[in-house]
């Protein structure tokens, strides 16, 4: 470590720009890395996304056979969850976390870049199967003893490289969560208190613990994968005394709180975006931060309604908590319709994004509660209103919160705005063509198409679905065409718009618009976790000290 | 002034109604088909319940969110009410939503119990071996001999059929020979995982009463690896006396009965005399198993065996005439061209197209 | 690298912040805060494993134990042994954070030292009782879980093995000082950790019948 206190303006030492990202310790650099590592393998996911929808299009098999087929959506699961939904909102967190709470960076800057840089590693040793004779093909969830016994039922080494890359991504995870953690409890600006940080901040933090709990323990399973495959170890080999359902416990005991890891940080987008268009404080900020923390409590007691039809797990109990969660994520929802209701709302392109988010979420939450009720589940369980369900989850609420955070934070990070015009184009061919894509898949469910099938029966009456979901995939598809455009265009010529393009509220608009280097020259003073609004309106927020109650800080729930 | 606002009520309403309608047609698509057994008709009825609820909470909450958005767009510079919150509201909705899913929790859990009763003595257990990737149906009887059970296995051509009475509980024994599989049948509204245990410890089991005669297809519904996709099956009820004529039947070694083919199932017409078949060409539809009704007019055998390229896809029994008839019930080809024979006399063959 | 010089060694933050500075330097240095995390996430790692052994114990009909023909495991004399050793490398690791919070660098490097020679003697240890077991990895649910809870408690003081060999050499250039020696309290709450975790493996593993 230097110890000599050299001047950070002198521009004595220059490195080339490639260098410079290679080597970045800069949480924003690092985000931005993150974010575009996640994109390209999102691209990559979605490209097996579309071979799975033209297979599924109309009975037979026309483009692949079932070996190809199940690698397909082995890959297509695992990248989209591991290394496009975590860390992207990963990379969102980075760049914009220390902003809002007025920090220079994170807490361990050269831990973060080793969390960053694990992450390729790990995505291109699961892609890498590719290469070696097939990449793994037991599904993401890679139940055993199909994944476990690689004699008889997983030959060939692409599932021992998805379980290296998981080891890899897994670490990643873990470190980045020591990481927002300590930053989150550390390295808080004078007056900004645990009850003034913005929402986002307060999701990163959940996530962030339910990550560092939930990944080890799937570690640990992936190790006892790791073992039974290649050592000749029997922890889920029932004819040597283990056994197979242990696996699911393991990984749904990570794999649930994994939802919420995937779903919270959106949460906590639209939980930004929805009060600036709306020029209104968000609707009960305690109840929102306990509503949380309430998610994260729950999350760990539901693990085991992926496994109702295993016979093995105690089913009121888990039907009833899993039941339980839909309350305070009820509670955001009515928060945020709360937060727009009387309102002055403007349709921004992140905006209409966020209202996606939660017209689509609430669906998603909605077909979770169906499925918390066991003899349903016994029905849908395994079938396409599971794969519905969780697409309305991950695509209508991640997806869409990513989407919302991309268009919000693009301004912050370069200093330029997304076009709108091609913004609002790619949000309506987006929305229109999820829907088209997903909402069919619950009627496919109901009629008992199972999921993880190569190929269906004609006479299923399953095909028109397929038909339109298959158009649909296309559909979005097409809708990234204009977003990457729009990306491109702006990044060259778009246009400037200064340092609070939006009118925001939180602390990383009031520096500059890309920030410089440890972010702050000077900050606003903090007295509600809307500094940058306060001080927008501080005329305002005088005038009525005087009468009482200043703007920003009145009566919180 | 009023004219507008009369005219963005109006707007709002056939807003309102058109989500509406909406609703309801996407709720058409969201019913199962008629549930085929007792225990299906409870979840079924649960079902129905949650979904009418879901609806009601999608209409509402999508309903206020596309409200807000049309009525609450921003005007003019003005800044809105800063509400910060209310706490009597918050505690409000978190009991709505308590509620609901308490509603929900207590129907399902005394679904639960009707769905999972077992009685004390089912009228016909059947053993279930799934393995990668077919399934073997074993029907046990009440001798402890499992070696002389009467035994089901289904081949990549013909997915094997369970026979099962109506009216009666059954009971399956759920056992899986290597990983994983799920025993899934779509009308009777649920499955059941069949895992591979340790010696010694129970295996799964799932009973049902079926209520209406009929074919129900099923297939496996845990993804169990390359060959998932073809894991079909389906079970064939019918009546009790059907049911005992065919168990008997089988148990004696005869060859099963035919078990009822499908109503609008096609019968072909099949003839053979002098050595030879009266025809050198059949049509049948493609995907829809069919029926060849085959009379061996002479006192010498004949049978009818379907093959593609050097592969056997069919294979009649045996019959000797005069003018003996039996119905083969022939498994769905794919759209193709296939050949027909007597495999006794090969020179017996012919065409045979599916359409 | 940074080459804006940190003034602490907690992170590297330049002098541009003066305004920013975090408001809580109260409690736990970071680094503390993130070990504690780490370990946190580690306790969930052996928890899963120990979550396996539990499983496949209560799963196994009949008798739990090692593979017919292998000798039952017995806690005396080796198991035994190796734990003295290693709870006693916990002392000697908290006298040496005892002795740099007085300032007293040679003590610190003594104790250190003494340190990681308890730990090399208890891994040599595990190996020898490794190679004296009758049975392997792959010889049934017994010997998968053994070897598997034993080998990464094993893997982990391995690694506590070499953060105390990095502790050593620069304990010994005299890098550590009274107010300047947070490595010092972030390994030694790995190896208590650590050292927890083989108590925990060793009563059950042993002992719990």
């Amino acid at each position: 470590m230097a110890t000599t206190n050299l001047n950070p303006r002198a521009e004595s030492y220059r490195r080339s720009w490639v260098i410079e990202w290679l080597t970045t310790v800069d949480h924003k650099k690092i985000g931005i890395m993150y974010i575009v590592n996640s994109f390209l393998f999102f691209f990559a996911a979605g490209i097996l996304a579309l071979v799975i929808r033209s297979e599924l299009a109309i009975p037979g098999l026309q483009f692949l056979d079932e070996s190809t087929y199940n690698q397909a959506f082995t890959m297509h699961g695992t990248i989209m969850i591991f290394l496009f939904v975590v860390p992207v909102l990963a990379g969102f967190a980075n760049y914009i976390v220390p902003l809002m709470l007025g920090a220079p960076d994170m807490a361990f800057p050269r831990i973060n870049a080793l969390s960053f840089w694990m992450l390729p590693l790990g995505g291109l040793l699961i892609f890498s199967g590719y290469l070696f004779g097939g990449a793994a093909a037991e599904g993401w969830t890679g139940y055993a003893p199909l994944s476990s016994n690689a004699d008889k039922f997983s030959a060939g080494v692409g599932t021992d490289l998805w379980i290296m890359g998981l080891v890899f991504v897994g670490t990643s995870s873990i470190l980045g969560s020591v990481n927002f953690i300590t930053t989150i409890f550390k390295m808080r600006a004078p007056g900004m208190t645990i009850f003034r940080m913005p929402i986002f901040v307060w999701t990163v933090l959940v996530t962030a613990i339910l990550i560092l709990l939930a990944t080890p323990v799937l570690t640990a399973g992936l190790i006892a994968l790791f073992i039974d495959r290649n050592y000749g170890g029997s922890f889920f080999d029932p004819a040597a005394g283990g056994n197979p359902i242990l696996w699911q416990h393991l990984f749904w005991f990570f794999g649930h709180p994994e939802v919420y890891i995937v779903i919270l940080p959106a949460m906590g987008v639209v939980s930004e975006i929805l009060p600036v268009f709306s020029r209104k404080p968000l609707f009960g900020y305690r109840a929102f931060v306990y509503a949380t923390i309430g998610i994260g409590l729950l999350s760990w007691s539901v693990w085991a309604h992926h496994m109702f039809t295993t016979g093995r797990v105690f089913l009121p109990f888990f039907a009833f908590m899993t039941a339980l969660i839909a309350v305070p994520t009820g509670v955001k929802m009515f928060n945020w319709m709360a937060t727009m209701w009387r309102g002055s709302i403007t349709f921004a392109t992140p905006m209409l994004f966020a209202i996606g988010f939660i017209t689509m979420f609430l669906i998603g939450g909605i077909s979770g509660v169906i499925l918390s009720s066991p003899p349903i589940d016994f029905h849908l369980q395994d079938t396409y209103f599971v794969v519905a369900h969780l697409h309305y989850v991950f695509f209508g609420g991640s997806v869409f919160g990513v989407f919302a955070a991309t268009y919000f934070w693009f301004p912050k990070m370069f200093g330029r705005r997304l076009n709108e015009k091609l913004g609002k184009t790619h949000f309506w061919i987006h929305f229109i063509g999820f829907n088209l894509t997903f909402f069919p898949m619950h009627s496919l469910g109901i009629l008992g198409m199972p999921r993880r099938i190569a190929d269906y029966s004609p006479d299923a009456g399953w095909t028109i679905y397929n038909l339109m979901s298959t158009a649909g995939a296309f559909m979005i598809a097409v809708s990234i065409v204009p977003f990457l455009i729009n990306v491109v265009a702006t990044l060259i010529n778009g246009e400037r718009v200064g340092d609070d393009p939006w009118e925001a509220n939180t602390l990383e608009w009031a520096t500059t618009s890309p920030p410089p280097p440890y972010n702050f020259d000077t900050l606003p003073p903090i007295r509600s976790e809307r500094p940058v609004f306060d001080l927008r309106h501080k005329h305002d927020a005088e005038q009525l000290a005087i009468e009482g109650t200043p703007i920003g800080t009145g009566e919180r729930p | 002034m009023r004219r507008t606002v009369a005219a963005n009520r109006w707007r709002m309403a056939l807003r309102a109604g058109l989500l509406f309608a909406v609703a309801m047609l996407l709720g058409g698509c969201l019913v199962p088909r008629e549930p085929a057994t007792t225990q299906a008709e409870t979840t079924f009825s649960l079902y129905i319940l949650i979904l009418v609820m879901a609806g009601i909470v999608f209409v509402g909450v999508e309903g206020f969110i596309v409200f807000s958005v049309f009525r609450y767009r921003r005007r003019d510079d003005r800044l809105p009410e800063q509400i910060h919150g209310n706490n009597r509201i918050e505690v409000i909705w978190t009991i709505i939503p308590t509620v609901i899913v308490l509603i929900i929790f207590v129907f399902s859990m005394g679904a639960l119990g009707t769905v999972q009763a077992k009685s004390p003595n089912p009228a016909v257990t059947v053993e279930v071996d799934a393995f990668q990737w077919q399934w073997t149906f074993r029907y046990r009887d009440d001798d402890n001999d499992p070696n002389n059970d009467y035994s089901v296995t289904g081949s990549a051509q013909q997915p094997p059929v369970m026979t099962l009475p109506v009216g009666q509980p059954i009971r399956l024994v759920l056992h899986s020979l290597d990983v994983i599989h799920s025993f899934y049948v779509p009308q009777f509204l649920i499955k059941e995982d069949v895992v591979p245990v340790p010696e010694g410890t129970a295996d799964n089991e799932l009973e049902f009463t079926i209520e209406r005669a009929g074919t129900y297809s099923g297939q496996c519904a845990e993804f169990c690896g390359t060959g998932h996709a073809n894991m079909a099956f389906s079970i064939q009820a019918m009546e009790q006396a059907d049911y005992d004529a065919w168990i008997a039947a089988a148990r004696a070694g005869e060859s099963p009965p035919p078990a009822p083919p499908p109503a609008d199932a096609t019968v072909i017409e099949l003839n053979a005399k002098n050595i030879a078949f009266d025809t050198d060409r059949i049509e049948v539809p493609a995907g829809k198993p069919f029926i060849i009704r085959f009379t061996n007019q002479e006192a010498v055998p004949h049978n009818v065996g379907i093959y593609s390229g050097g592969t056997e896809l069919f294979q009649g029994e045996n019959i000797t005439g005069p003018d003996t008839t039996v119905d083969y019930q022939v498994p769905a080809l794919e759209v193709g061209e296939y050949d027909f024979l007597c495999t006794i006399h090969p020179t017996m063959n012919g065409t045979l197209v599916a359409q | 690298m940074s080459v804006d010089a940190p003034t602490s060694q907690t992170a590297d933050m330049g002098p541009r912040l003066e305004a920013a500075r975090p408001q809580d330097n109260r409690g736990l240095s970071i680094p503390l805060v993130g070990m504690l995390l780490f370990i946190a996430s580690e306790m969930m790692f052996f928890g899963g494993l120990f979550a396996a052994y539990f499983n496949a114990r209560a799963s196994t009909p009949g008798e739990w134990g090692p593979p017919p023909g292998a000798e039952e495991l017995s806690p005396v004399p080796l198991a035994a042994i190796l734990t003295v050793i290693l709870i006693a490398s916990s002392f000697t690791m908290q006298f040496g954070v005892w002795a740099i919070r007085r300032g007293d660098q040679g003590k610190l490097r003594m104790w250190v030292g003494v340190t990681l020679l308890l730990g090399i003697l208890f891994l040599s240890g595990q190996l020898y009782d490794y190679s004296q077991l009758g049975f392997g990895i792959g010889d049934g649910i017994f010997g998968t879980t053994f070897y598997t809870l034993t080998g990464f408690h094993g893997a982990h003081v391995f690694g506590g093995a070499v953060g105390m060999t990095i502790l050593f050499a620069r304990a010994s250039s005299g890098q550590f000082s009274a107010r300047n020696h947070v490595a010092v309290e972030a390994i030694s709450m790995y190896w208590h950790f650590v050292d927890v975790v083989w108590v925990a493996l060793f009563s059950i593993i042993y002992f719990l019948k």
